[in-house]
């Protein structure tokens, strides 16, 4: 727990560059409750879970104009599925290519407000050097006092389905589906 | 309970198999490791959903669909904890969370079984982890077989795959696991994905 405390003292203390603005308020990114899980059914029998463990990034809320900008870069070769022999194919050519396309990027600058809280993110995803628009609606939204950091975290839990054939990922369609819906954890520090 | 009395329990569950072919019409699944895993979902501070996964999940997978009737023996290999933070699994295997020194396994024993045009719907039995049992239903959100020809076992022959996504609830207070509660939930959601396979004759 202490270096869970440290690595997010660290990360806090990085952003704390970040000019100071009237209103809106920036967070930084806490990776060790940020996930991007993403689901995909196995021959119409299973479901296949994997995520992507290495991540960084930056979001602004401004709860008053409620506004705000997020900015999430995914390091596509942390994906872990639990299978090795299914993540060496994940990051091959066939599918994510991570050789060529080493990252994934959510960059979203429209917010939509429930009262105070985010309940959904308009922006573009970057995945396999292709950028498509990306929803992401929020199934809850929260902020707290972690008593911990001493800090406020926001944070949620959010999810859309993409089209992997629109980022020109077509291996093995229709038998391996076009849908892949993402679930996306994040919590984000007060700076 | 611990493995050693766990033990007589999966002899059981051969004994069985043994019993189930006499009958003719159950029928054996072998799990298929890439495709048998349990993701669970805890809600952290009321803000956002920790995930990680345990697994492959092993054991015995016996099938009676037209006498609506099933034997699961499930081993969960809690040691194999992966959320993605090293540390944080870590900690989830200490004594006061997964205690996976002292209880490196936790079962599922379920054969109250029940199926909807021929596919299993609910299954109701025994969760036992950390040496405590508790009652648990897992419930299917999806199920369905398959015929593969790939062929790629030992055998050659074609096999028959069935599986499916199945959700349960646990208390994990009930379990005597109750480190950092109320912040981090009680409410412990099981996903468990499972595929299981039988060879077809040719």
């Amino acid at each position: 727990m202490k270096k869970f405390v440290l690595a997010l003292a660290a990360a806090a203390s990085l952003a704390c560059l970040a000019p100071a603005q009237a209103q809106t308020v920036t967070y930084t990114v806490d990776p060790t409750h940020t996930f991007v899980t993403w689901e995909a059914l196995h021959f119409g029998t299973s479901t296949n879970r994997g995520r992507f463990d290495k991540k960084e990034g930056k979001v602004e809320i401004d709860r008053t104009a409620k506004t705000g900008k997020v900015d999430i870069t995914i390091d596509m070769a942390s994906i872990s599925t639990g299978v090795a022999p299914f993540d060496g194919h994940l990051k091959s050519k066939d599918f994510f290519d991570v050789a060529n396309h080493p990252t994934a990027r959510f960059q979203a600058s429209g917010l939509s407000f429930d009262g105070t809280n985010v309940a959904a993110v308009k922006g573009t995803l970057t995945l396999l050097g292709k950028t498509q628009p990306v929803e992401l609606k929020a199934s809850r939204f929260n902020c707290y006092d972690n008593p911990m950091l001493k800090r406020e975290v926001c944070g949620g839990d959010f999810e859309t389905t993409i089209q992997r054939s629109l980022f020109g990922s077509t291996y093995g369609l229709p038998g391996i589906p076009d849908n892949v819906r993402l679930l996306v954890q994040v919590e984000a520090v007060k700076q | 309970m611990k493995m050693s009395s766990m033990l007589p329990l999966l002899f059981s569950g051969l004994v069985f198999t043994g019993t189930a072919q006499a009958q003719a019409q159950a029928l054996q699944y072998t799990l298929d490791p890439a495709h048998s895993w349990v993701h669970f979902e805890v809600l952290h501070f009321n803000t956002s959903t920790i995930r990680g996964r345990i697994g492959p999940i092993k054991g015995s997978v016996l099938l009676d669909p037209a006498a609506g009737r099933g034997d699961v023996r499930l081993v969960v290999p809690t040691a194999t904890v992966s959320t993605g933070i090293a540390f944080f699994d870590t900690r989830l295997r200490q004594d006061d969370l997964l205690a996976s020194a002292a209880y490196p396994e936790a079962y599922f024993v379920a054969t109250r079984f029940t199926f909807k045009e021929g596919s299993v719907a609910t299954l109701r039995g025994e969760f036992t982890w950390r040496g405590v049992s508790q009652p648990l239903q897992l419930t299917a959100l999806r199920y369905a077989c398959r015929r593969d020809d790939r062929a790629d076992d030992k055998t050659g022959a074609p096999e028959e795959v069935c599986g499916g996504d199945f959700e349960g609830d646990v208390l994990r207070s009930e379990h005597g696991a109750s480190f950092g509660l109320p912040l981090v939930a009680n409410r412990v959601r099981l996903l468990v994905q499972v595929e299981g396979r039988r060879a077809l004759a040719r």
